[in-house]
């Protein structure tokens, strides 16, 4: 142990506190972090007091981590597992009849059974079924970890979007992405360190899916309007519109100049020290974050290969903003609920699954070949899945189902080529190795470094954690 | 206490990094070695193991069966000692030996005797109980309910003393009282306190401190020039009597009172609270007002039950408790909120806590959770929140009144229709609810979420009701419904035969511990049902026949205007009306208890809801003359009779409680109240001066807000494990005198503000910090960073920009480049707070918040560097005649610095100017980026 945090050794008896005041800013910090963490000691306690000085400071986690951020691809509406990575051909034989199983009860009412529309194949050496909707996707089938046996606690939007990103489906909680920015800090001080991007408007609950609730609100997720291409409609306050970088600069050097005479009068000060560091940061993360945003920096070739819709956009973006060290990024499918396809289901799915389909494949191809893809763990889901039977009284689609649906992990430590659990003959219900959106949040934090029992906050009295009192890693999913 | 673990989350500074990281690598590896058979100290880690792993296993399993109320063979399970001893078996627990253990051979299944009987454990609780056994079963007893000890010795519930003032070395430096306290413990240290801060400094320091704004250059001057001794005192009294004080401190209180003009996620219904302005006005009133800190906190909780007389305004008082977000209208989370507003808010406890359990660490058992849960239950918010001023005689309010009785008119008659239609049902359809909560049974829950139905469908809701109550009917014998669960265990195959060999048994059974009801059982013995739905039929006919009678009977009491019967003579067709009338009888829905998706289920009528609905509250806010209204509660006719909620879930109810305060700040077993819901005597027991919290908590906060931090670091938790009070005899001075000032906030601040104390320098001293580097001791004042408000409130100030109305309506965009209401007044919308918000550290207004955090990043600088709202600040600031005048550098600079800083600047400071500003090609542009570089610099942002 470092002798300055020995009250006997002489030296100043320093708290916790003031011992990582001393190491500075930034690398400062991450070294002292490092010297904990080599001791196997990095105590929340210490991450708490850290968050005081510089919250997005990088801080290690609990143990070496198989992951360093996180992308998670949020198909908000609950896309149907049974039409994407859960294959069921019992439906095709019980088409249009009832179930022999309990037509367990979820939102809206139900009929007989409903067939996929679409073919399923093997891909890979895996060998793992998709369907075509994800056809482009499954070409990295050998490197992703398909879960079939996800549940959730209610079929309803609001709560199981809330359960999902904030572990609790209705009381005020920080999203998974404010706990890991809390636990990890950010790599690149000139931008946010959780982004949330959604095109033209809010998901619904909307910032409460990526609240610091809590925690404090720099763990915010920092929302990004994707459908504009102008970095000023992205980013809140990124460009003065009067001022040029340069003479910008020659404003800043001023207040510089006249903090540090005030600073001189005051001594030793963190908060006068760190608010002076502040405006640098600022400063070059006016050039840094409209350069991340700016993907017409990209060669046509990348840019081809992600396509020209929307989501190509947002996953260039994300994969330019996880390069830069950006901890969390979160990508919706868009405003509302686009997944929820009640009626429809066979052209609505199509549609928006033909969105994604490729930018996903490029985006993954891009990690692997930047070097990304092993410390970068992509997330694939939405809140819920979708009934094996239809919904009266249209019988062309499918009501929410939170007893059983799919998601998928790839890269980050996740097992690839990998499919875990299973539901029903039908795919209503999770039935084997099942796993609830708690075990999904304690293996994400696993992944990341977390005993997420031990990333905890002291807030009302508790000692408050993503998985509150659940959740077990479910070690399987892992590589 | 476990205090190395259990660190508080920021704020404690004094255990050594090398002690606390010691015990954090413990761990849970050495449990397994201690193997104490004896009731040993048991060790932090091992109370943790235990608490979290075991004693939920305990409770959610076993205790039901074996605990408290009922005894299963004899056995308890409840504590360590009951174990040993055991039940009618013998000993269930040998610790140190799990394979020895009955205890562990049951829930392995592994034996004869099978536990719990509702299923196996998961094989991680298994082992849980199994480890817990290898480990000598260590039982803590420090925690709530347990042991009578531990927490009565806590510096928070001891009574509060009137310590008198230390003697000290140095007699000169104390103003008051309150600096004898403080040199005390610096003399004990060796520290010297600071010198007095310069008077710029102090006029400076105490107006942000008290109106949150800035002084003027010409009240800087006044103050430097007057040389008559009380000279602080009276600006003092000039800012106390300043309507900006209120909005201040009004605002502090609103961070308790987790304020917002929104409900957050509300599904159809309109999520905004147009009247919640009403109670900002009226905290930002009475602090403006000195009202007594005791009636403002019975006001928040009761005003509704005080006589008011002419001035009802305090009944917007009542927004404490209902200005919370609405949780997607769960009743539980939203009475949860209220406790937890009440409790952390007023009391400094975490009541909140004990929802699910017995508080951990603070002696507030599940018991007392729901004795507040209680209150709250018994009181609701009307249908039409009430007018606190008479409305005007005006054609324009006839009008307005007049569309309203209209609009309710038709409210009130689809939503009473729909009631009587669910609640009616729920009897005369009530064989074909037995029936098919038959059919959920086994099927996972579906009370946690909302339904869709078609409008004849039975009710999800009441279905869930009857589902509860049936299965209540099936654990326990049940004279009337015993038959019922008896035919729902046949075979459908063998129902008839088997059914007439029950039915001719009832007719001869003699166990008089499972007697059945005599009309039921002979009912069936005449004709014996023939199948399910057949004896579903049956008791809905006798259910429905009783119902008739009972109708009947009140129907002839009505019309003989005698006295209403209370039960039906004759005992079996009493217990038959209990079906529907008794206290968990389903269609006996407690008021308040079915939000509009548990009525309504089918989405045309939630759509005629919607629509009705929204005509009403658009028209009682929006419509022409609608007058302010206030956002209250009032009593239930019937107050409820609260359970326990075993793991907090409602329909697992356990023990009944009173309505009553918490155990721990009673003398003894608190008494139930007996007043309606019992709020305004559960206000009253706060105010009592004799609870040891109220007025520490209080005064702890009033502390923290003029020094940064409080003498407590945990503001709303003065439990067992909060940090202990850094001064605990000033603490009480200052509560005692509090309390013996009838309760006077203003009186409070005088009292702080001409300490010595106060009025340090807040230098860097290296004597201090090398003593004292958190400053716990106050020997400097702390220099503390403008808050969001305080920060925008001030460029508004100085740029001669500010409104500084008072109260009214919130301001939908109060971030506008152009909107120039004090930020106070912005629009708080729960579910969208605009990032900016929480960037500067505003707190979330999900939950009442003890303090802010203290955060420095990006994104704060970019709002000030980049804003169009900080330009228009700059602009207007630069067109102020005062400025606008001085046509030379030199003597602009000074006037900037004098506005800004209360100052003039120094040579250096002048030559920076003048290099800035000389040869550049647009002058107003190099005054505006030089103007704004003086507004985003640290001296303006942080106050010495």
């Amino acid at each position: 142990m470092n002798s300055l945090s020995d009250p006997h050794g002489g030296n100043l008896p320093l708290t916790r506190r003031e011992l990582l005041r001393r190491g500075g800013m930034g690398c400062g910090l991450l070294g002292l972090a490092g010297v904990l963490a080599a001791d196997g000691l990095v105590t929340d306690a210490a991450r708490a007091d850290a968050t005081d000085i510089n919250p997005l400071a990088p801080k290690l986690p609990h143990f070496k981590p198989k992951a360093q951020r996180l992308v998670h691809l949020f198909m908000n509406g609950g896309p149907s597992h049974v039409d994407t990575f859960d294959p069921k051909p019992a439906l095709e034989k019980y088409h249009g009849k009832p179930l022999n199983s309990p037509n367990l009860r979820t939102e809206r009412k139900t009929a007989g059974a409903l067939r996929s529309p679409f073919a399923f194949k093997k891909y890979g050496q895996c060998g793992t079924e998709v369907s075509e909707l994800f056809a482009r996707t499954a070409e990295h089938i050998d490197e992703m970890c398909v879960i079939r046996s996800m549940a959730a606690d209610v079929p309803n939007h609001e709560p199981s979007l809330m359960l999902m990103n904030c572990g609790d489906g209705r009381l005020s909680r920080p999203s998974l992405g404010a706990w890991l920015t809390y636990g990890l800090g950010s790599e690149n001080q000139n931008l946010p360190g959780f982004i949330a991007m959604c095109p033209a408007g809010y998901p619904i609950v909307g910032p409460q899916n990526w609240r610091a609730a809590f925690l404090p609100g720099a763990y915010q997720g920092t929302y990004i309007d994707t459908q504009h291409a102008e970095i000023t409609k992205l980013i809140e306050n990124i460009k003065n519109p009067a001022a040029s970088l340069k003479d910008q600069r020659r404003q800043l050097d001023l207040v510089k100049r006249l903090n540090e005479i005030h600073l001189a009068e005051r001594g030793s000060d963190g908060a006068l020290e760190a608010r002076i560091q502040n405006f640098e940061l600022a400063f070059r993360m006016q050039t840094e974050a409209t350069d991340a945003f700016d993907i017409s920096k990209e060669p046509p070739a990348t840019r081809d290969l992600y396509g020209p819709g929307v989501h190509g956009r947002q996953l260039l973006i994300t994969r330019r903003l996880l390069e830069r060290g950006v901890r969390v990024v979160q990508v919706w499918s868009g405003a509302g609920q686009p997944w929820d396809n009640h009626d429809n289901l066979a052209a609505e799915h199509k549609k928006l699954a033909r969105e994604w389909d490729q930018p996903i494949c490029a985006f993954l191809h891009d990690l692997k070949a930047r070097g990304l893809f092993d410390s970068t763990l992509v997330m694939w889901g939405g809140e819920f899945g979708r009934t094996p039977v239809a919904e009266l009284p249209g019988l062309s689609g499918r009501d929410h189902n939170h007893y059983g649906f799919s998601m998928w992990l790839a890269g980050g430590g996740a097992r690839g080529g990998y499919v875990h659990g299973a539901t029903d003959e039908f795919g209503f219900a999770a039935v084997e190795n099942k796993v609830h959106v708690h075990d999904l949040h304690a293996t994400v934090l696993h992944l990341l470094g977390f005993d997420h029992e031990k990333l905890t906050y002291r807030y009302a009295g508790r000692d408050f954690r993503l998985t509150d009192v659940h959740g077990q890693v479910v070690k399987e999913l892992i590589s | 206490m476990p205090k190395t673990l259990s660190q508080s989350r920021k704020r404690q500074f004094t255990v050594p990094l090398r002690l606390c990281v010691r015990v954090f690598c413990i761990g849970l590896t050495t449990l397994s070695l201690a193997r104490a058979t004896a009731a040993e100290p048991i060790t932090p880690e091992q109370a943790e193991f235990f608490e979290k792993t075991v004693r939920p296993v305990l409770v959610e399993n076993c205790l039901r069966c074996h605990g408290p109320k009922v005894k299963e063979f004899g056995l308890r399970l409840d504590s360590r000692a009951a174990m040993l001893k055991g039940g009618d078996g013998g000993p269930v627990l040998q610790p140190g030996e799990p394979d020895k253990s009955s205890l562990i051979e049951v829930v392995r299944q592994t034996g004869p005797v099978k536990m719990p009987q509702k299923g196996k454990l998961k094989p991680t609780e298994i082992d849980a109980l199994a480890a817990w056994v290898k480990m000598g079963a260590p039982w803590p007893t420090s925690t709530a309910g347990n042991d009578d000890t531990a927490w009565k010795k806590h510096w928070a519930f001891q009574p509060v003393r009137n310590p008198d003032p230390p003697s000290l070395k140095n007699s000169q430096w104390p103003l008051t009282p309150i600096d004898r306290f403080i040199l005390a413990k610096l003399e004990a240290q060796g520290v010297p306190p600071s010198p007095a801060a310069d008077r710029r400094t102090l006029i400076r320091r105490v107006t942000f401190d008290l109106i949150g704004l800035p002084p003027s250059p010409e009240e800087v001057a006044a103050f430097e020039a007057d040389a008559a001794p009380g000279a602080f005192a009276r600006v003092v009294e000039r800012l106390l009597a300043s309507p900006h004080y209120g909005e201040r401190w009004g605002r502090y209180w609103l961070d308790v009172a987790r304020y917002a003009d929104t409900k957050g996620y509300v599904f159809f219904q309109d999520a905004n609270y147009p009247w919640a302005y009403t109670y900002r006005d009226y905290v930002v009133r009475s602090f403006n007002d000195d009202l007594p800190y005791d009636q403002f906190v019975v006001e928040q909780l009761a005003a509704d039950r005080l006589p008011l007389g002419a001035d009802r305004r305090p009944l917007t008082a009542l927004g404490f408790l209902t200005v919370g977000g609405r949780f997607m209208n769960n009743p539980h989370d939203i009475l949860d909120d209220r406790i937890d507003v009440v409790t952390r808010g007023l009391l400094g406890l975490t009541v909140t806590c004990a929802r699910c359990h017995d508080h951990k660490f603070d002696p507030i058992a599940a018991k007392d959770y729901y004795a507040l849960y209680g209150v709250f239950a018994s009181s609701s918010e009307p249908e039409v929140p009430p007018l606190f001023a008479d409305p005007p005689k005006t054609d324009v309010y006839a009008a307005f009144e007049k569309e309203l009785t209209t609009r309710e008119g038709k409210l009130n008659e689809f939503v009473q229709k729909k009631q009587a239609e669910v609640f009616g049902t729920a009897r005369t359809r009530a064989a074909e609810y037995l029936l098919a909560a038959h059919v959920q049974h086994g099927q996972p829950p579906t009370e946690e979420f909302m339904l869709i139905a078609d409008g004849t469908d039975l009710n999800p809701a009441m279905l869930s009701r009857w589902r509860t109550y049936l299965e209540r009917t099936r654990k326990r014998h049940h004279p009337v419904f015993a038959p019922w669960h008896a035919f729902a265990e046949l075979p459908e195959a063998e129902f008839a035969a088997k059914s007439m060999e029950l039915c001719k048994r009832w007719k001869t059974g003699s166990d008089p511990a499972r007697a059945l009801n005599a009309i039921v059982r002979d009912s069936f013995a005449e004709k014996p049902a023939t199948s399910l739905a057949d004896a579903a039929k049956r008791y809905g006919e006798l259910l429905n026949a009783t119902e008739k009678q009972w109708q009947d009977a009140l129907n002839e009491a009505a019309a003989a205007k005698t006295p209403p019967p209370t039960v039906l003579p004759d005992a079996a067709r009493e217990e038959l009306r209990q079906v529907f009338h008794g206290p968990d009888a389903p269609p006996n829905v407690p008021v308040g208890l079915f939000n509009d998706l548990a009525l309504l289920p089918d989405r045309p009528s939630q759509g005629e809801l919607q629509k009705l609905r929204k005509a009403v509250e658009d028209w009682r806010a929006n419509g022409a003359g609608a007058p302010p209204r206030a956002m209250v509660l009032q009593d239930a006719v019937t107050p409820l009779e609260p359970h326990v909620f075993l793991r907090g879930n409602p329909n697992n109810p356990g023990e009944a409680v009173p309505r009553r305060f918490l155990t721990v700040l009673s003398n003894g077993e608190p008494k139930p109240f007996h007043e309606g819901s019992g709020r305004l005597e559960l206000a009253k027991s706060i105010v009592d001066r004799k609870n040891p919290l109220t007025a520490r908590v209080l005064v702890n906060r009033i502390w923290m807000h003029h020094f940064g931090t409080g003498l407590v670091r945990t503001p709303s938790d003065f439990g067992l494990r909060s940090s202990p009070p850094s001064h605990p005899d000033l603490l009480d001075h200052l509560a005692t005198s509090f309390m013996e000032t009838h309760w006077s906030i203003k009186k409070l601040h005088r009292q702080i503000l001409l300490s010595a104390v106060y009025q340090q320098a807040s230098l860097d001293r290296t004597d201090g910090r090398k003593a004292d580097p958190e400053n716990v001791l106050l020997w400097r004042m702390n220099r503390r960073r403008l808050d969001f408000e305080a920060t925008r409130d001030a460029l508004l100030a100085v740029s001669g920009r500010l409104d500084s109305t008072v109260g009214g309506p919130p301001v939908r965009d109060i971030l506008a480049p152009a909107a120039t209401r004090r930020t106070l007044y912005g629009f708080i919308d729960r579910q969208t707070l605009p990032t900016l918000f929480r960037t500067f550290d505003f707190p979330s207004p999900d939950a009442t918040n003890p303090q802010r955090d203290n955060t420095t990043i990006p994104q704060q600088a970019l709002f000030l560097m980049n804003n169009p709202f900080v330009v228009e600040c700059t602009r207007g600031l630069l067109k102020r005649p005062d400025l606008s005048n001085e046509q030379a550098i030199a003597s602009r600079v000074e006037r900037l610095y004098r506005v800004l800083y209360g100052r003039t600047p120094k040579k250096e400071e002048l030559a920076l100017a003048q290099d800035f500003l000389n040869g550049q090609e647009d002058k107003t542009v190099a005054w505006e980026r030089y103007t704004q570089a003086l507004l985003i610099a640290n001296e303006f942002s942080f106050v010495d």
